[in-house]
């Protein structure tokens, strides 16, 4: 269950992100061109899918295979929780896929479009590369979370019910995204990523955790403890 | 395009990656020289290392 709701709320997250990026092109340089970028880099996103999971990952042993994904579950998580940590300190700017949007509309405004009829590169290279960023640690995340006991299904259904919700706040467009509170959600998303991490490199190590799986809840609350006690410190000698 | 690569693995900081390596190599050096407590505890010495590792990488900003 926690790995369906950390892949689904780092999923969700990060598609979020994408989308504001191709809703920002779609709406300044045309929704053709915006997709044609989105769909080459989703096709790249496959490819890298299909050579970390079934290639790369199949081919280790299963103990290597959970301290790297332990690392690689704490490098992302950390940087999460530092992030969350900082904005719900305010010592950093919230997070907003809103204010991505807007800003990348603008950025595209001072681009010179193309001569009538041509394509517009400049506009796919942008949906692209987003995309494709984005997407990558979609990618990663959800490979190294399906590394689990449970195998890729839960990681793969919290992915699907990501990419659905956002599919659904794209059709309304671009409302929803000012009243999410994304910079909580990723700070849960570093706590679930941080706690998985540490238990899979524990495992990989040939630690055993007191309480089997339930560890996940003690080492995740104690990443809670810790950074909610940074928050405070933080917090005091924040700009007001 | 590398830059933001290397930024989306390591971070916007060194002292997350160097913090998880120092982690790793001490559970590496301890799990291989098997001490009697490290299957037990090993875990929590992992998490002080994680823990540590945030709270250092949220002082050097």
């Amino acid at each position: 269950m926690l790995t369906l709701a950390g892949a689904a709320l780092a999923v969700a997250l990060e598609l979020l992100e994408a989308l504001a990026i191709v809703l920002a092109v779609a709406a300044e340089r045309g929704r053709r061109d915006a997709l044609i970028g989105a769909a080459g880099a989703v096709a790249l996103l496959a490819l890298a899918g299909f050579l970390v999971g079934p290639v790369v990952l199949a081919r280790i042993p299963l103990e290597p295979l959970q301290v790297v994904i332990g690392v690689a579950l704490l490098l992302f998580g950390l940087e999460w929780l530092r992030k969350g940590v900082l904005r719900l300190a305010g010592r950093r700017t919230p997070s907003s896929a809103l204010a991505e949007y807007l800003e990348e509309r603008a950025a595209l405004h001072a681009l010179a479009p193309p001569p009538p009829g041509r394509p517009d590169w400049a506009a796919r290279v942008v949906a692209g590369k987003g995309v494709l960023l984005e997407g990558l640690e979609v990618v990663l995340i959800v490979a190294a979370l399906g590394a689990g006991d449970e195998g890729l299904a839960p990681a793969l259904a919290g992915a699907a019910v990501a990419v659905v919700a956002v599919i659904a706040i794209g059709v309304v467009v671009h409302r929803p995204l000012a009243r999410l509170p994304e910079s909580h959600l990723k700070y849960a998303v570093g706590v679930v990523l941080s706690a998985f991490g540490v238990f899979f490199l524990g495992e990989g190590l040939g630690v055993e955790w007191p309480g089997g799986d339930l560890a996940l809840l003690y080492v995740a609350a104690a990443f809670v403890a810790v950074s909610q006690l940074e928050v405070t410190t933080l917090a005091r000698g924040a700009p007001a | 395009m590398i830059a933001q690569l290397r930024k989306l693995v390591l971070g916007e900081t060194w002292t997350l990656p160097i913090g998880v390596a120092v982690t790793l190599l001490a559970g590496l050096a301890l799990s291989s020289a098997g001490p009697d407590w490290w299957q037990p505890a090993g875990g929590f010495l992992l998490l002080a290392g994680a823990l540590a590792t945030l709270m250092a990488a949220l002082r050097r900003r």
